[in-house]
């Protein structure tokens, strides 16, 4: 090795010494040997903290291990709790007060506060920290070349323009909104921007509100990437110690991330709890890298989004029509006065059975929204009586997936559901009702939604969309009107 | 605490709370989970151990709040119970000590889960026993359950010699904790000493 190469390494790396001449009278034997000096960061560490906020005492690695690097200072650190001015969590940006909790902790003997919002992703109180990978990416230019596009479906004419736009908007930084109605294709318009920012070796997330969407999503992904390292991150999901390319998260997850991300793509942006939550906007701020540009997708983009994509200049893509070409199916209404007493009653409402009688007789599968659990579980029995393989789903549900499951493969005749199901669920020919339309949970965006499961197969591009009601809503009306609006559409 | 609770502290649903004259006037505690959450709970009927007294039986809600309260380290959580038991210790004779945590603990947990769920329910109580060691009946068999050597040591023996005992622990599974405390406290001199907890497992 000449001595140029080596004072190079010394000069960069700081890896080797020569051993100086003035210590070296006792080994002097040695001295042409040179001695290891430095630090190389192991890479599966540099990997897994890069653009994550993580517990200080809460890693999949040893503490000894974490406290090394803290000491070498690869690590920034934080309080999870900032008490001043005032109380705000680190990780997921809640200043929210009565959020908070104050206690006298036995730990550090004062009086401490915690978060209870993303209390689920474990306890951080203000005499607990968080640490941040302080050096860059470890992004080579190897890993470039490596992604693998092995995507061979075909985009629409529509699809096409959106994903050409949504490729424009994201190589000038600028942010980008999809409106697209439900069963358009929204995934697929997402592929091929995406392969084009991996390639340029960008680090994208996708991020949805939901658990369910992502679980979907991923071994979509999964198949069109095959080359590159994708996360699937939900809650309850296992901890991946390697570094992802391409993140597929629900919102939540985004807490354990901070100035990470070179795309963000925000899939169904207008879902609970993502409008409600304002933790979870700021989330997605975070976890972007400054200026990174974010792109929204959705069917029912909220009038917000909308004012802001006009004011702020974002690019916009439209499509009205489905993949198949198909018009929306359009809601029909039926009056079902007292629903709720009658089901209190023991009784299901004639009009309603008639509509569940008529499923079964053609062999279609079907769903009905409720608007509460304390209403759905009161009315599962009574169905389960006409029909016995009929069973409900929600939320808290530890067997939601395999429910949808069978009513995919028509083990199920029917299931009854809350909202949970309005999104991201696709079933051949099903057929659906929502009982209790006028109840404030179904907003129009969310009504759109639920008719938006009806005819997104290409065989069966049409089917029954019921709203009972105990009168027509504003929400209602809405709905209808803009799903009118989109068949009008070109 | 620091402000009145109004969403249930389990499920996150608005409570409805009424709030008239009887709750001015008397001060009752807050109420701090939806009757949803509370129907999950089930209520023991008949008492199965001799001179101890349980209150819920160990369901998959019991599991779930066990978990958020005590591994999560959710100390709120601590409110959940307040009514019930105030209302079951309230006139309570007996002086009630709480089963300790070792200090080690104590300090992982941040804070003594049995304390914080007496002062929630605003019962008082005092603390006459430590605790030895710091290894968890939880994570034991039974056989070794049943071969641990004294956990407890009773300390201001003076003001237990004699006296009625209440011990309260969060679950009783063997027994093996509240007996070891019994019989320290016996030793020490005490009259009486019967057992209360929150669960049966």
């Amino acid at each position: 090795m000449s001595t140029t190469t080596i004072s190079i390494i010394k000069k960069h790396y700081r890896l080797f010494r020569p051993i100086s001449t003035s210590k070296s009278t006792a080994s002097s034997s040695s001295q042409k040997h040179t001695r290891y000096y430095g630090f190389i960061p192991e890479p599966a560490i540099k990997n897994f903290f890069t653009g994550r906020i993580w517990s200080r005492m809460n890693t999949p690695y040893p503490q000894s291990k974490i406290e090394t690097y803290i000491k070498r200072g690869y690590f920034d650190i934080t309080p999870a709790v900032i008490t001043e001015p005032k109380l705000k969590c680190r990780r997921c940006l809640n200043e929210q007060r009565p959020k908070f909790i104050s206690f006298h902790c036995a730990k550090c003997q004062k009086t401490c506060h915690y978060c209870r919002h993303c209390i689920t992703m474990g306890r951080m109180c203000s005499c607990d920290e968080l640490i941040m990978w302080k050096k860059e990416q470890p992004r080579s230019r190897m890993q470039k070349s490596q992604v693998d596009f092995t995507w061979t479906g075909k985009l629409t004419v529509h699809q096409q323009k959106a994903a050409d736009e949504l490729l424009t908007s994201l190589k000038q930084n600028r942010n980008h909104l999809i409106h697209a109605v439900c069963g358009a294709g929204k995934t697929e318009i997402l592929f091929a921007p995406i392969y084009a920012s991996l390639k340029a070796g960008k680090r994208v997330c996708v991020a949805t509100p939901r658990t369910d969407v992502v679980l979907e999503l991923y071994p979509r992904f999964q198949q069109v990437f095959q080359q590159i390292t994708i996360h699937a991150l939900y809650g309850g999901a296992q901890n991946d110690t390697q570094f992802a390319q391409l993140i597929l998260a629900t919102t939540h997850q985004l807490y354990r991330f901070e100035n990470a991300f070179d795309v963000m793509i925000v899939d169904e942006a207008d879902a609970f709890p993502y409008t409600y939550d304002e933790a979870l906007q700021r989330a997605v701020m975070k976890a972007r890298k400054a200026k990174a540009p974010i792109a929204f997708v959705t069917a029912t983009p909220s009038t917000k989004l909308l004012i802001q994509q006009r004011n702020e200049k974002w690019g916009y893509s439209f499509i009205a029509r489905r993949f198949h070409g198909q018009l929306l199916p359009v809601p029909r209404y039926q009056a079902l006065w007292n629903y709720e007493k009658v089901f209190y009653k023991e009784k299901i409402p004639q009009k309603l059975k008639n509509w569940v009688e008529q499923r079964l007789q053609n062999q279609q599968p079907f769903l009905i929204f409720f608007p509460t659990i304390e209403l759905m579980e009161q009315a599962t029995p009574l169905f389960q009586h006409i029909e016995p393989t009929i069973e409900s789903v929600h939320s808290e549900d530890p067997d939601r997936k395999e429910k949808v499951m069978q009513l995919r493969n028509e083990e199920r005749k029917g299931l009854l559901t809350t909202t949970i199901l309005e999104r991201g669920i696709t079933i051949k020919n099903v057929q659906v009702a929502v009982v209790g339309a006028d109840n404030p949970v179904f907003t129009s965006s969310a009504l759109i939604q639920i008719s938006g499961r009806v005819g997104r197969n290409m065989h069966y591009p049409s089917g029954d969309i019921v709203f009972f009601h105990h009168g027509i809503t504003m929400e209602m009306d809405q709905a209808r009107k803009k799903i009118l609006e989109m068949n009008y559409y070109e | 605490m620091n402000k009145p609770i109004q969403h249930c502290l389990l499920c996150e649903r608005e409570l409805n709370q009424s709030f008239g004259w009887e709750e001015l006037l008397r001060k009752t505690l807050p109420q701090t989970i939806c009757p949803r959450c509370e129907q999950r709970f089930h209520r023991v009927e008949q008492q199965q151990e001799e001179g101890v007294v349980s209150l819920y039986h160990y369901n998959e809600a019991m599991k779930d709040f066990l978990h958020r309260y005590k591994f999560l380290h959710d100390i709120v959580l601590a409110h959940v119970f307040n009514r019930i038991l105030h209302e079951q210790l309230k006139n309570e004779k007996r002086l009630v000590i709480p089963i300790p945590m070792h200090l080690e603990n104590l300090k992982t947990r941040t804070f003594a889960h049995i304390d914080e769920l007496l002062k929630a329910a605003s019962i008082p109580f005092a603390h006459h026993l430590i605790k030895l060691s710091n290894e968890q009946q939880a994570l034991k068999t039974r056989e070794q359950r049943l071969q641990t050597p004294q956990l407890f040591e009773v300390v201001n023996v003076t003001e237990i010699k004699g006296g009625n005992l209440l011990l309260v622990d969060d679950i009783y599974t063997t027994g093996t904790t509240l007996n070891h405390a019994k019989r320290a406290l016996l030793q020490a001199g005490a009259k009486t000493v019967k057992g209360f907890t929150l669960i049966h497992g």
